[in-house]
């Protein structure tokens, strides 16, 4: 039973939901194999073919899956232009899918902007697909990636406090790394949020049904507090296009802002993460400080996605 | 003064009894009306806010020449659990106890816009986990959840 949990092995990558302990953590120590020894991953993949079709903009997520898979030595059929697959033309996901494995390709890894495209595509497929965003759903190799940086940075998950600050109900790293961190023992969240972006209602389902201690901090006048009770701070970019009301925005993106009179409520071994890119959320005078994890984290998404290519079709 | 009074008993179809009181209008919407329209011998008949020994007071539906398919009936009696159904065979009477489905297929539509299921392109069937301990029934694809409540005001045809 365990060896199943742990196995990926031809396995979809669609939801963190879907993640157990032991399976996070063979892809922890594939990661630190491909970090430690990368020459032992190239050519691993010789022979296999991955498609990435992305239909909406990406930036590090698509260049760490190009870039893993080439050195591993598979071959890429990048379906980045939406063009390209006559998705813009009208054409179904379904008939994209269907093209695209009718080239023998042994994985797709997708980025699709609807909610539920991964879990339709992983249906419609035989091949192996791997999440790499369903619109603000989710976006479960990056939880893999962030839980990664923690488990680096502080050696264990367990115990952590951590706070999620900034757009949390459009965010779809946020629910992802949310279900990830439900994994590990007596971890204490903080959403830290307007009511209008506070986390969705079935990411808080998920989390009393776990039994996971959570609490939603909504003024703002609280939250030097509770940063000061922080290990690690996740903080989202604040969407302008989602807001209502944009004097709304206005009046908030300062209160949600990290900057360094915010961080001297915090304890010095505090993380702050992000997902990048940033706006004005997170100041760049952040940057210098011990703080500042985000781009040590960015780095991570190479190893992570190595290994998820090893579990998932070498292995 | 019970409803047999009001209405006379039906010799085939279907009696959907024990609805909560006022609530006849949201259990019509669950009942594939696309089904019924087809069949011109079919009469609805809804009674409202009768005495019932039970509950004080409930909300009668009566599908004449027409019997509801036990899905529907399965999903009338997730959202209102004192529901009962009887299926009439020639004023015979069979009392149907439906059972919580698990999977909602086809009926309900997910109240995320951006949800892969609501595309018009691509030949989705709408599919919803029944969370039965938290009354809520959830997206298969996109997770969002809708309470046993709000059903009625996602019933698709």
């Amino acid at each position: 039973m365990g060896e199943v949990l742990v196995s990926l092995k031809g396995a979809d990558v669609v939801s963190s939901k879907d993640f157990t302990r032991p399976m996070v953590e063979r892809v922890f120590e594939v990661a630190d194999e491909a970090l430690r020894s990368p020459e032992r991953f190239s050519g691993s993949l010789s022979g296999k073919r991955v498609a990435l079709l992305f239909v909406e903009p990406s930036t590090r997520t698509y260049s760490s899956f190009h870039v893993a898979a080439r050195k591993m030595g598979a071959d890429v059929l990048p379906l980045v232009d939406p063009e390209m697959t006559s998705l813009t033309k009208g054409e179904s996901l379904y008939d994209t899918l269907k093209m695209i494995e009718g080239y023998g390709v042994d994985c797709i890894v997708m980025r699709h902007p609807a909610r539920g495209a991964a879990r339709y595509a992983a249906d419609v497929v035989r091949v192996p697909v791997i999440n790499a965003g369903s619109g603000s759903q989710e976006h479960p190799t990056q939880s893999l990636l962030d839980a990664y940086t923690i488990r680096r940075k502080r050696g264990s998950i367990d115990g952590l406090r951590i706070g999620f600050l900034g757009d949390l109900r459009f965010s779809r790293t946020v629910p992802s790394l949310v279900y990830t961190l439900s994994l590990f023992k007596d971890v204490t969240m903080h959403f830290i949020a307007p009511p209008a972006l506070q986390v969705r209602p079935e990411v808080e389902l998920h989390l009393r049904k776990r039994g996971v201690s959570y609490d939603k901090v909504e003024k703002q006048s609280e939250i030097p507090r509770v940063v000061g009770e922080l290990d690690v701070l996740y903080v989202t970019r604040l969407q302008k296009e989602r807001f209502p009301d944009p004097s709304e925005y206005e009046r908030l993106k300062g209160s949600y802002r990290v900057d360094m009179e915010l961080l001297s409520n915090a304890r010095p071994t505090l993380g702050v993460m992000h997902p990048l890119p940033r706006v004005d959320e997170l100041d760049p005078e952040v940057d210098g400080t011990p703080h500042a994890w985000y781009f040590e984290q960015a780095s991570y998404g190479l190893p992570v996605r190595m290994a998820l290519y090893h579990l998932i079709l070498g292995g | 003064m019970e409803e047999g009074l009001l209405v006379r008993k039906i010799d085939w179809g279907t009696v959907i009894d024990h609805i909560p009181a006022w609530r006849a209008d949201r259990v019509l919407r669950l009942i594939d009306a696309e089904q019924l329209a087809k069949d011109p011998e079919v009469s609805v008949i809804v009674l409202k806010n009768v005495p019932s020994r039970k509950y004080g007071r409930k909300d009668v539906i009566k599908l004449y020449h027409h019997h509801m398919s036990r899905t529907d009936a399965a999903l009338v009696k997730l959202i209102y659990p004192t529901v009962t159904v009887n299926y009439i065979r020639d004023w015979k009477v069979e009392k149907y106890q439906p059972e919580l489905p698990d999977v909602i297929e086809g009926r309900v539509r997910c109240p995320e816009v951006t949800c892969i299921s609501n595309s018009k392109r691509d030949p989705v069937v709408r599919r919803f986990r029944v969370l039965k301990e938290d009354g809520y029934i959830q997206c298969y694809y996109c997770d969002a959840i809708v309470e046993f409540s709000s059903i009625p005001d996602l019933a698709v045809a």
